[in-house]
């Protein structure tokens, strides 16, 4: 029973090590989009397909927003060192304040579009 | 205890990820790893030899059982290992088709999936819940055929070693001859890959000949940038999250389902829908090629 416990305190020990060392080494940098060509390949991965007719990246690259031909509202949402693509709600409620736009449910999210951010706003917002 | 080669390899294993990374920082790769990706795939890993510990006995009973149902015994004679070996690989390729074709075996298999990144460290995202999605009944033919339960489970342990270096995409392309026969970087990473045209392709563990074989192959290409991961990306690093997020999913469903549906939820492909409201592989293969023929015409 010894060489079990020994093997594993080891291995939790190694996996803490590990992850300093990734950490130290500088392996924390937040993902970021280099161009709006990329920003569509990755709304393309939407479950269920999404198309962007229009799109906007965020001015350091951190998000994207689109809108297909059917009028629905995609986001990259960063995660780690990528991205996730969350289609939102019919009727989200999008804002836009100097600028940043922020969307209802996914407050963690901040789309710094700069003067194009006020055409994402939901109506009445 | 019979011989375990995963336990023997791990300290490999720790050196061959701390190597990548040294080369991932000097090469520049900076996204190559993710400090919280790392942290929870080597969690999962860890949490996958308890798993292990905890099932390998009523896995090595199982094969034990199978053995003695037929009067058939190969002993442990020399040749018997290599042929073992390519069997159970091919018993695992069974096993890793029928993993991503069925959402029971799915929902144990998707944690080595569900990061967003591929290296070394990925390779550790094992499955905790082998044993519920019945992945021991792929080795039992063995045993009934003979070759003994030891033998299976050391094979089956080496065959897991090999997989792990293929998890890195700082190796290009090894020698032709060998991307002709092996698994390597090149093909696991088209595995990986949620590009519609890589779903369900490459199922091999350490020989790619069952995947030409059997139609499921497919070659890198190097114009088509490879995304990792799952159709639906988790977009968390929360371990039991990640490693119980398809069991929950099974549940929700079959609770919902009509009562016709209900099974189907368990045994179809990951994916399928009473009211086509998701998408299968195919069904995303076959959409992405009705759009590409669209663009080219
Ligand atoms: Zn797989
Ligand atoms: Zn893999």
């Amino acid at each position: 029973m010894d060489g079990v416990w020994v093997q594993f305190l080891g291995s939790l020990l190694a996996v803490v090590l590990i992850v300093l060392l990734t950490w130290f080494l500088g392996f924390r940098t937040a993902a970021k989009l280099d161009s709006e060509a990329e920003a569509t390949a990755q709304f393309q991965l939407a479950p269920g397909g999404f198309e962007p007719a229009s799109l906007a990246l965020d001015r350091q690259g951190a998000s994207a927003i689109a809108r297909d031909a059917q009028g629905r509202i995609a986001v990259l949402v960063p995660h780690g060192t990528h991205f996730v693509v969350r289609l939102l709600n019919e009727g989200s409620a999008i804002t836009a304040r100097d600028g940043v736009l922020q969307i209802a449910g996914i407050e963690s999210l901040q789309l710094d579009l700069g003067e194009s951010a006020e055409r994402w706003q939901t109506p009445g917002n | 205890m019979p011989f375990d080669p995963v336990a023997y390899a791990i300290p490999v294993f720790v050196a061959l990820i701390v190597a990548e990374l040294m080369w991932s920082r000097k090469t520049g790769a900076g996204h190559a790893y993710e400090w919280r990706d790392t942290g929870t795939s080597l969690a999962i890993g860890l949490g996958s030899t308890i798993a292990a510990a905890a099932t390998g006995g009523l896995t090595a009973a199982m094969l034990v059982w199978a053995h003695g149902l037929l009067p058939l015994s190969i002993g442990w004679a020399w040749w018997a290992w290599p042929l073992c070996f390519v069997l159970d690989d091919l018993a695992y390729y069974a096993f890793h088709r029928s993993a991503h074709r069925v959402r029971w075996f799915w929902a144990s298999h998707v944690n080595h999936h569900s990061s967003q990144n591929y290296n070394l460290s990925t390779a550790l995202r094992q499955s905790w819940t082998g044993f519920i999605a019945l992945s021991f009944i792929f080795r039992l033919p063995l045993a009934l055929a003979g070759f003994e339960p030891g033998m299976i489970l050391a094979c089956a342990g080496l065959n897991l070693v090999y997989q792990f270096w293929i998890h890195t995409e700082t190796v290009k392309r090894m020698p032709r001859w060998f991307e002709a026969v092996m698994n390597t970087p090149s093909h696991h990473r088209v595995h990986h890959a949620v590009n519609a045209r890589y779903l369900d392709r490459n199922f091999a563990g350490t020989f790619i000949i069952w995947d030409k074989l059997f139609g499921t192959f497919a070659p890198e290409d190097d114009e088509d940038r490879i995304r990792y991961g799952i159709v639906s990306q988790l977009g968390s690093f929360n371990l039991l999250h990640v490693v119980f997020h398809e069991w929950l999913g099974i549940v929700r469903d079959v609770w919902r389902a009509p009562w016709r549906h209900k099974l189907s939820y368990i045994w179809r492909a990951p994916g399928w829908s009473h009211d086509d409201s998701r998408e299968t592989s195919e069904m995303i293969r076959a959409r992405w090629e009705a759009s590409r023929g669209k663009r080219h015409r």
